[in-house]
Order: structure tokens, then sequence, then C-alpha cells
């Protein structure tokens, strides 16, 4: 499994790559990455959305899409092969479908501010942005929980910890000789 | 109280320093030799290791940057928050425990030292202390410049001081800075760390409150007014767009695993099993610091929009334009304090991670051994290092900005983009190589070089460091799968076995 898990990474990473070299050949729209404030110096306005997702909302999608795939089997890649259970995997895929959820909630909240011009709140800011302010933070936390609950049954067990004293000893031992 | 304002923040800014001094005097004592001075020994408990590890991750760049880049771009810088909990968690799964087991087997001192273990390459080292003395080069001196820039800007509002100069500032500090880590080493560095983080914290959450109080219907009329003004700067990608929204998510989520300055703090716990609260401590921690990263910004931009205030002269004086407007003279001395504590957790761990590449990892590439003396060395030259950023810090600001600017592209990206691959995924995929780790360093260089010193602008706002990051990511993985594979020393195998 851990070969196929690298194969799999260096295939998300090279699709990320392409779907990169397509928006920079994608056409461009004035202003794309921002304008000047009319008003305020200092300040950035984001000036017409829609205009800005025409060209490359639909690659910028998969994009993030693909980032919270490799980023899944990233920590995948942390983990020993032989714990890599069915139960873990079950785990990581869940975690992935709530990353994807928080994503599509994101970014589909913004569209449907793009074309109605409302939004309504959460937790002080408007709905699109209370799912990345809050959404996209609390993505990565059942990863957090598996580190720190599942410690010895996935990170560091009990039979890892022993082998890794007996390495120590025995490199004590050979430092001796 | 309010007519003591000035003074209370510089008596807070003084008993701060006075505590760094005496910190680095107790610390001196516990540094007996090379090992203490880089990596405390390997025996730090675990709340100390959290709180270094995350005062680390936000340096001035989070309480001065931080807040100008919401007032400026809105909703765009969010994504440099919100990652932590994906960057930490990726951080501790890929690096934590197998950078303190190569750390223990080969008694090793600095990240280069583990890298060069892992791959049995020293042109892997070489190029890994290359890469740390450049980029701490321009992070030492904007954190320097950064420092004396507030110190005048405090010490200037009282009458004794009003025509003090930057370059006595700058002295000031970089004085400070200088001998709690020539004296105490990364000991000093980390306990001070603790302290720093303490204070981030409670600023942190101290100035949420206050923010939250500026306008009557709390945070959500501040983004309503923001979002009646524009509504892209308040919607999840903010001014700067979708591209460079989700550019910062990649560098910053995965690159956190790829700092030297963090991952060299991974090495100096006690125990390898202390990671599991490690990595919730650290990030509650972070998170309670970076409260004032949104918070000043939100509502200093929804401010000026409303009238509340005048427009700012720059986007960075945003946080302390914020502390004289809208807090009470304590509440601003404490966060003050907690400014200087952000600026110099993070330039005493590069101090610390420079020196280390200077003295131990260069000559060990090139000569194949370590220098004599090493402790002696290390604060030798980590006086030398210092002096020159700072050096570097002035003659930017008076003569050349772009010097720093050019050192300065060295930073979290470049870092992110050369070390990720190269310890993150090399340390639990046995089939890097050698060759895989140099072509990944070197490209990583040379793009952000490249695109920083030509100043290529790329479409969609999308970040020139990304590009190194992904080309790096995809030499490596590929450079390896068509090298042959290495074959481990029997310790190394064993470590990645684990």
């Amino acid at each position: 499994m851990r070969s196929n898990l690298i194969y799999v990474i260096f295939a998300t990473v090279l699709l990320m790559a392409g779907i990169l070299v397509s928006i920079c050949l994608a056409e461009t729209v004035p202003n794309a990455a921002g304008l000047v404030h009319a008003q305020f110096n200092g300040m950035q306005a984001g000036g017409d959305g829609a205009a800005r997702l025409e060209h490359i909302g639909g690659l910028a999608f998969a994009f993030q899409a693909l980032l919270l795939l490799l980023i899944i089997c990233l920590a995948a890649l942390g983990v020993a092969e032989e714990r890599r259970s069915t139960e873990f995997w079950a785990y990581m895929g869940g975690t992935l479908l709530f990353s994807f959820f928080v994503w599509w909630q994101m970014y589909s909240g913004h569209q449907a501010f793009l074309k109605s011009g409302v939004t309504s709140y959460f937790m002080g800011f408007p709905v699109a942005t209370a799912w990345q302010v809050y959404g996209t933070w609390l993505g990565a936390i059942p990863l957090i929980i598996l580190y720190s609950v599942g410690f010895r049954k996935f990170i560091f067990t009990d039979e890892d910890e022993q082998k890794y004293e007996k390495l120590l000893e025995n490199i004590a031992k050979k430092s001796e000789q | 109280m309010e007519a003591y304002r000035q003074e209370i923040i510089i008596g807070a800014v003084i008993i701060y320093m006075v505590f760094c001094v005496i910190t680095g005097l107790w610390a001196m004592r516990r540094t007996k030799n090379s090992s203490d001075f880089f990596i405390a020994g390997r025996g730090l408990g675990p709340v100390v290791v959290s709180l270094a590890l995350f005062s680390s991750t936000l340096s001035g760049f989070g309480f001065v940057g931080g807040p100008g880049l919401v007032y400026s771009i809105g909703v765009s810088s969010f994504w440099m928050i919100v990652i932590s909990s994906t960057g930490y968690a990726l951080g501790f799964f890929l690096v934590a425990k197998r950078i303190r087991m190569i750390a223990d087997v080969r008694n090793c001192i600095s990240l280069p030292d583990v890298l060069a273990a892992r791959y049995n390459s020293e042109a892997v080292r070489f190029l890994i202390a290359v890469t740390i003395v450049l980029g701490v080069m321009g992070y030492l001196a904007t954190q320097i410049l950064a420092m004396a820039v507030v110190m005048q800007a405090i010490l200037s509002g009282t009458i004794m001081f009003e025509d003090i100069g930057l370059v006595t500032c700058v002295v000031i500090s970089s004085a400070v800075l200088i001998f709690y880590c020539v004296t105490g080493g990364i000991i000093a560095s980390v306990y001070t760390d603790v302290v720093q983080g303490a204070i981030m914290m409670i600023a942190g959450v101290l100035i949420l409150l206050t923010a939250m109080s500026v306008f009557e219907g709390g945070m959500q009329e501040a983004t309503s007014i923001i979002l009646a003004d524009d509504g892209e700067t308040m919607m999840p990608f903010g001014a700067a767009g979708i591209m460079a929204s989700l550019g910062w998510f990649f560098v910053f989520g995965l690159g956190l695993a790829g700092q030297p300055h963090l991952v060299t703090k991974m090495m100096m716990n006690r125990s390898i099993s202390d990671n599991r609260i490690i990595l919730p401590m650290s990030l509650l921690g972070y998170v309670m610091a970076a409260l004032l990263w949104v918070s000043i910004g939100v509502i200093m931009r929804a401010a000026v929009i409303d009238g509340v205030i005048e427009p700012l002269a720059l986007p960075d004086d945003a946080a302390s334009l914020f502390l004289s407007i809208f807090t009470n003279p304590l509440l601003a001395g404490i966060v003050f304090a907690g400014l200087f504590a952000a600026i110099m957790s993070t330039s005493d761990a590069f101090l610390n991670i420079g020196t280390a590449a200077i003295i131990h990892d260069i000559p060990k590439a090139i000569q194949g051994h370590a220098i004599q003396n090493e402790l002696f060395w290390a604060r030798i030259v980590t006086v030398i290092l210092a002096l020159v950023a700072a050096s570097f810090a002035l003659y930017s600001h008076f003569q050349d900005a772009t010097l720093v600017a050019i050192l300065g592209a060295f930073g979290w990206a470049t870092f992110a983009a050369s070390i990720f691959p190269v310890l993150a995924i090399g340390l639990n995929w046995k089939g890097a190589t050698a060759m895989g780790a140099v072509a990944a360093i070197v490209s990583a260089l040379l793009i952000n070089f490249i695109i920083q010193l030509a100043g290529i602008t790329l479409p969609y706002g999308i970040l020139g460091g990304l590009i190194a990051f992904i080309v790096s990511l995809v030499l490596f993985i590929g450079v390896s799968l068509v090298t042959k594979k290495p074959e481990l020393d029997a310790d190394m195998q064993a470590v990645l076995n684990i």
C-alpha cells in the first residue's frame, strides 16, 4: 500500500500542476487579483467577483479539491503501512468527505452571493466566509483527534516504542564496543 | 490612567525585556555543550515545546503584518490562519516522530544533520544549510527592522525620547536579543518563548473582546460594513482572489512542516509520546494569538469605511493605531509587549538555526567533520549573525530597500518549497533519493529567486512560491522514482520502519 500511496500523491501533484498551467493559460480578466480601492489609500477591493471566476472557477474548485485529497494522503503517509487498517481508511475517508463538504458550502455560498447580492450571517461573518473561517479550520480537527487520541494505536504503538528502545540499546552497545 | 498611556506601554516593554535578559543569565548555567545550545539537550517538557512551537510560528508578521493584510485585502489573508489546523496536523503526522528518532539515533543537533543522516548525503546537508542561512538573513533583518520601528514609535511618544533615531532602536532591541541568545542559546530561547507565547495568547483574546465592542453590533456589524462597501473583500476569497487565497492555503498549510525553525523544535522534546499533547496545545495557542490578526484587521477596515477613524497612512499601522484608539493603556502595554514577544520569539529561533548551519553544518559538509569547540564558536557566530542582519536591516531601510526584499524572498515559501518534500515526504518514504532531494531544493531556490529578481507577476494572483512548491514536489518524487533506490543504513532502515 505504501508504494501505491506515493503514486497517488505523485498523480495528485501532477494533476494540480496541470491545473495551474491551465489557469496560467486561461483567458485573463482585468483586476483578477484585486484593484486599488477607489476611496481609501492602502486598501484593495475585489471588484466584479463573477468576472474573476468566469474562466477559472471550475479549475480553481478542482485545484482545491485535489489539495484536500493530497492533505489526507500525506497524513496517511505519516502512518506506518501496517497500521493503515480499514478502520483507519474509513476515518480518513470521512475526514476527506467532511473537508469536501466544507469546501463545497464555501464555494457554492459565494456563488449564491454573486447571483443574489445578499447573504445571511453566522457568528459574525457572511455564511460563505463563516464556512471558510470556522469550517476550514474544523476540517482538519479529525486529523488532530486521530493523532492525539489514536496516538498509541496508529502513530507510536507500544510495540513501536519497544522497537525504538531496542534500537537505542543496540546503538549504545555498539558505541561502547 | 489614560494620562500615563505611553509610560505604561514603555513600562510593560521594559519589564518584558528585563525578563529576557534574566532568562538568558539563568539559561547560561544550564548550557554546557553545543547540544544544549542548539536543541536544549532534547529534554524539554510538552508545555514548553508547545508554547515555543506556536510562538515561533506567529512572528511580528502575524502581529503587525497580519492585521495590515486584513485591512488591505480583507478575507484573502484569513487563509493563512485557517490552515493552521491542517499545517500543524501534517507537521506532526509527517515529521515529529521521525525527526526526534533520527536526532536521538544519530545525535543530531540541526535539521541539516537529520537530512544528511536520512539521505547519507553531504550535498543535501550543504544545500539545506545554505538555504537556511539565506532564509535566516532575510527573516532576521526584517524582524529586527520591525522591532526597531515599533520601539521608535513607542519611545518617540515621550518627551524624553521624542527624537530617538532608528539606529538607536536597532541597537537597543538587537542588544537584548543577542544577549539572551548568546548566553542561554536555545534554552533561553524556548523559556522566553513560553512567556512570549502566554503573552500572545492573552493579548489575542483581550483584543478580540475589545474589537467586538467597537461597533454596537459587534463583529457582524463590522463585516456587514465591509461587505456593503465591496462584497468580494468580505467573501471567502477576499480582494486578492481565489488563486492567491488557495496558494496561501497550500504554501502555509503544507509549508509549516518545512519551516526549519519549527521542525527543529520537534527534536527538543523529552519523549516522543509527548507529541500527542504538544500538537493540540500548539494549535490552541496559535488560534488564540491569531484572534488579534483577524479582529484588528476587520475592525480597522470597517472603522475607516464607516468614517469612525481617518484612513491609515499604511496598512501596517492598523495594529498600533487600534491599540492607541480603542484599547485602555494597560491592554496596549500587554499587546505591545506581546508584539515584541512575537518578533523576538521568531528571531531567536532563526538566530539559533542560522548559527547551527554556519558553525556546524557547512563545515561538516565541506570538511567532513565539525569544528572544534562548537559552543564557543556558536556564541561568537550568534553575535556576528545578529549584527550582520541588523546591518542589512539598516542598509535596506536607508539605502536600498531591495536587499532585504530579495533575501526576504527566501522566507516561508522558499523554506516550504525546498524543505517540505525532502523532510516531510523523505522521512516517510524509503524510496526517496538524495538525487531527488537535490533536484527539489535547487529547483525551489531557483524558481523563487528568478520570480523575485525578475519581478514576474503570474495571472490571477498565483503565487511564485506555489509554483516553486509544486515543481519541487514533482521533481522530488519523480526523480526519486527514476533514480536507483538507496540502500539505507541499518539504523535509518529501522527508524523508517517504525
